[in-house]
């Protein structure tokens, strides 16, 4: 089961343009509902493992993605 | 994550409220969906849409319309969608799974009546569904006298055009239910202004053959022992199915299903009872019935329903030389969708004796959504036609809420150890 870490895009194809990357890159993650305690607009946002944190925020410079930012929520 | 706030507004739409529907989705998705173990990276593409229900999918229509495009919102597997593609226009499938919506349904239509038709109604008269806001017209069918009767209360919120389905499945029906056709064909081309010619009904035939055919080559890889998807997730793209892009739709229907023909090889046995559904539709976002089952030792493998099997089996034929031939084979396909409104309606009995082999299923739960009678009257021939084969069957009555849900959950458990 994956880990309920977030990453919230302004909009879909920033996330979409992230999914791309963790794909080729064979990273483990879910595409989510944006979870209400994060932010009350709708829209799509990207769980992964924390593990793999480091190297996301890597592909995210790297590919000039633009994010609003790593979140984690507790159980 | 998109603000859409500017789109909804402009649709007229009631924020405030809409925003209480919004707050619910993530965390119901969250639980049912994403709380499953081992599922396809191809769902990924499904999340995506259902994370976008109320903003992508809306901003297109959005775009089609500032195009000088129609969108036409419809309720039923025997609405042509060859039609209203062919005119270049979009249709939505805009039945209701919601309990949030019951509640303005019941303002205006009595309450022992079927929680779909409730949920569609007060859907629209709430201003809570961006789907409903986006269309110029709606078009309702025959299918029964809630439905029918509903259409003209909606009638008064937006235009609705009603095809008369037949009841029965004679020759003359069927050219009865051509001229339906052609009558929709006017309306269709009347509202659009867009002239229907035996080029883009075909082309339009055709999409929606690819479609039925992505649906299909799913529903033949979950005859696999065990399944390679869950019944949530087939049932997820049966709902998408009704409002997604059919072009895209069928691609990334495709492609999951490459990624499911590699994974059944390495599937081992396991000990989950094999399950069908059949009776009455499960519109988006209603779960009930299969988060309960699949929460147990238990995996669903065929729905014999609107939102499964009804809505791809049988194909139009291509094989037309002019557009009255087309139109022919569209109305052959539709009216060989057996739904409880005909009388008889031998040709579901069948199907269902026909998938419980197929699919080779321990039971049978037939799904019947309260007031619903046509199905809950045509459950004695179904139980009588499966008792004959020795198949298990079990009845379940029930609506949107979750206040049975524990005592469904109570039978289906019995149901299981019995099987």
């Amino acid at each position: 089961m994956i880990e309920k870490n977030y990453i919230l895009f302004p909009s879909y194809n920033h996330g979409l343009a992230l999914e791309s990357l963790l794909k080729q890159n064979k990273i483990q993650y879910i595409i989510s509902p944006t979870p209400r305690q994060l932010s009350v607009c709708c829209g799509i946002s990207i769980m992964y493992n924390k593990k793999d944190e480091d190297l996301i925020k890597k592909l995210i410079d790297e590919n000039k993605i633009d994010i609003l930012g790593f979140y984690t929520l507790e159980r | 994550m998109g603000d859409y706030r500017k789109l909804w507004s402009d649709l007229k739409m009631d924020l405030e409220k809409h925003d209480v529907l919004c707050s619910v989705l993530p965390e119901l998705y969250s639980n049912v969906y994403l709380s499953q173990e081992n599922r396809p990276d191809g769902m990924n593409y499904f999340n995506f849409v259902v994370s976008e229900v109320h903003g992508l999918r809306i901003e297109e229509l959005d775009n089609h319309k500032k195009q000088g495009g129609k969108v036409l919102g419809t309720f039923c597997v025997y609405v042509p969608d060859e039609v209203i593609l062919a005119a270049n226009a979009i249709g939505v499938g805009l039945c209701g799974g919601s309990q949030f919506w019951i509640e303005d349904g019941e303002k205006v239509l009595p309450r022992n009546l079927c929680p779909l038709i409730k949920a569609f109604v007060g859907a629209k008269i709430s201003a809570t569904c961006p789907y409903f806001q986006s269309c110029d017209m709606l078009v309702g069918e025959t299918t029964c006298d809630g439905k029918k009767k509903a259409w003209e209360i909606l009638n008064d919120y937006v235009p609705v055009h009603v095809m008369e389905l037949p009841q029965k499945k004679r020759e003359k029906n069927i050219e009865d239910w051509k001229l339906e056709i052609k009558d929709f064909i006017n309306v269709v081309e009347e509202l659009t202004g867009n002239k229907i010619t035996f080029e883009n009904l075909m082309n339009a035939v055709k999409i929606c053959n690819n479609k039925r055919q992505a649906l299909k080559r799913l529903y033949n890889l979950r005859k696999n022992m065990p399944s390679p998807i869950s019944g949530l997730d087939s049932l997820l793209i049966s709902q998408i199915a009704f409002y997604d892009d059919p072009l895209r739709f069928t691609q990334k229907v495709n492609e999951l299903c490459d990624e499911l023909e590699g994974k059944i090889k390495s599937l081992k046995p396991n000990n989950k009872k094999r399950i069908m559904i059949t009776g009455t539709p499960m519109a988006i976002p209603n779960w009930k019935m299969h988060s309960i089952i699949e929460s147990l030792n238990a995996e669903i493998v065929v729905e014999e329903t609107c939102t499964g099997t009804r809505y791809f089996e049988n194909f139009v034929r291509e094989d037309a030389q002019n557009i009255e031939e087309l139109i022919d084979n569209i109305a052959r396909r539709y009216m060989g969708v057996n739904c409880s409104c005909f009388t008889p309606n031998t040709g579901r009995v069948e199907d269902i004796t026909k998938y419980a082999k197929e699919y080779n299923v321990d039971g049978v739960i037939y799904y019947n959504l309260s007031f619903c009678q046509t199905y809950s009257i045509e459950y004695k021939k179904v139980e009588d036609a499966l008792r004959k084969e020795n198949i298990p069957l079990l009845f379940v009555e029930t609506d949107y809420s979750e206040e049975d849900s524990g005592q469904i959950k109570t039978r289906v458990e019995a149901f299981l150890e019995m099987i």
